[in-house]
């Protein structure tokens, strides 16, 4: 039964098919039988059915942009610093956040001192960290520029941890971090951080966990 | 017989689905007394316009649960998820905004968190994909940084949830396979530097609040190598992530 059943509704399912293939040809006309003109009927039903489509809210939860700025690594000197950014807002409050950057070391005080010491070789002053953070927006607002304008803004705070490549090796790394977003457009953001990237060395000759902060700005774009 | 009528009347579903292809905003009726609009996607901003009943407002778009719409005058702001979720199309119909992930029907899920692998600080991410409320898909990429070497661990796995109606604690169990790559910091190098890999696994996770879960691991690796013994490290690990 239910063969049949599914039989009948396949062949309904091919012959309206056919029907979509040969859209637009015109069939061969039909062959009628004269007939006396009857009187033409007095209401003609024309239903155009409107097909409801409902649309769909676009969401921008998403935000993705660069920055750059000034990285202090620790005993290496004050450096600039490029980097790409991508966050998720989960709520009004919470974002989780990532980001990519390099940067590249200057000479500590005694290889300035002594020219003939290398502490790291030339590669090694590649300096390189991701991050993978937690933010909260601690105290959002309004930021006011003149009497005629108002962005909205939010001073934030994230924490995260991530890698480290520095002297050819990768450390685990901390970071702590706070920073303000300012929302040019609702689509447009200007970013002004803090962060400091924690982590275990033993670079100049014992082991030390050395803070390097870094000052960026930065612009980011939701989506 | 039913798959080939279920491939038909998709294609029918599709004919009809090109004619209407063009993209249009929503536009609802507020149906409560009014529905405020608020400078910023925030519960702090300052109400910036109030749009009486019966009156349309156009949805453009979305951030976290706030909405942002403009109503017929041009005025522009942000709307409340709940709030707008009252409103009604022109049709009388509810309108249809999208409600709040349920924790225990979610289909995505991403995360990140800490671990130890082997001795070794973990760093960890996941994206997961629920088939049915108890059996997931996950895909994790995570990065051991120990002091001898540095490892990339990519696995894909299947995952139960015993008891997914229990909210707060539900026990789960996985096995999968993954693939590491080994960067050695201090010689001699190793042996082999890549790997293939299986694994078991056993956890739990639990909401925590709004689209926040939480998520504990234990897994026992089979490092499969080319030498006598195989490896078998352990790994555990915490993580945070967020559903949708």
């Amino acid at each position: 039964m239910e063969i049949r059943l599914s039989s009948v509704l396949l062949a309904a399912a091919l012959l309206s098919g056919c029907g979509w293939f040969h859209r637009g040809e015109k069939g061969p006309a039909p062959i009628v039988a004269e007939e006396p003109q009857a009187e033409p009927s007095i209401i003609e039903p024309q239903v155009n059915r409107r097909e409801v489509k409902t649309p769909k809210i676009k969401a921008k939860d998403f935000e993705v942009g660069a920055y750059f700025g000034a990285l202090s690594i620790q005993d290496f000197g004050v450096n600039p610093v490029y980097g790409v950014r991508a966050a998720y807002h989960v709520s009004e409050d919470i974002f989780l956040e990532g980001f990519l950057a390099r940067s590249k070391a200057g000479t500590t005080s005694l290889e300035d001192e002594f020219p003939d010491i290398t502490i790291v070789s030339d590669s090694g002053r590649q300096f390189t960290y991701y991050d993978l953070d937690v933010g909260y927006n601690v105290l959002p607002g309004e930021i006011f520029l003149g009497r005629g304008r108002a962005f909205n803004s939010a001073l934030y705070v994230t924490v995260g941890m991530g890698d480290v490549k520095f002297a050819d090796k990768d450390q685990f790394a901390l970071n702590f971090g706070v920073g303000e977003r300012l929302l040019i457009t609702d689509w447009l953001a200007l970013h002004l951080d803090v962060r400091d990237h924690i982590f275990e060395t033993d670079l100049t000759g014992r082991t030390k966990n050395v803070d390097n902060i870094e000052a960026t700005l930065g612009l980011t774009v939701f989506y | 017989m039913r798959r080939l009528l279920a491939l038909l009347l998709s294609l029918q579903a599709f004919n009809v689905g090109l004619v209407h292809a063009k993209e249009q905003l929503l536009e609802v009726v507020v149906a409560a007394p009014y529905l405020e609009m608020h400078s910023g996607p925030g519960r702090g901003y300052p109400v910036v316009y109030v749009v009486g009943r019966d009156e349309f407002v156009t949805v453009l778009y979305s951030r976290t649960d706030w909405f942002k719409v403009r109503a017929a005058g041009g005025q522009e702001g942000w709307a409340r998820r709940s709030e707008l979720a009252l409103t009604k199309l022109a049709s009388g119909e509810p309108a249809p905004i999208p409600p709040y992930p349920q924790f225990t029907t979610h289909r995505w899920e991403l995360g990140a968190g800490y671990g130890v692998f082997n001795h070794q600080n973990l760093v960890t991410a996941w994206l997961d994909f629920g088939i049915t409320d108890s059996l997931d898909v996950e895909a994790v990429l995570q990065q051991a940084l120990g002091t001898i070497d540095n490892r990339y661990v990519a696995s894909i796995g299947m995952r139960h949830t015993f008891i997914p109606e229990w909210r707060w604690f539900s026990p789960t169990a996985g096995i999968g396979t993954g693939y590491q790559y080994i960067d050695d910091k201090v010689p001699p190098k190793p042996l082999q530097t890549s790997n293939q890999m299986a694994y078991v696994s056993l956890g739990a996770r639990g909401f925590i609040t709004r689209r926040f879960m939480w998520r504990a691991d234990w897994r026992k690796y089979v490092v499969f190598t080319n030498q006598n013994q195989n490896e078998e490290p352990e790994e555990w690990k915490f993580g945070l992530a967020v559903f949708f």
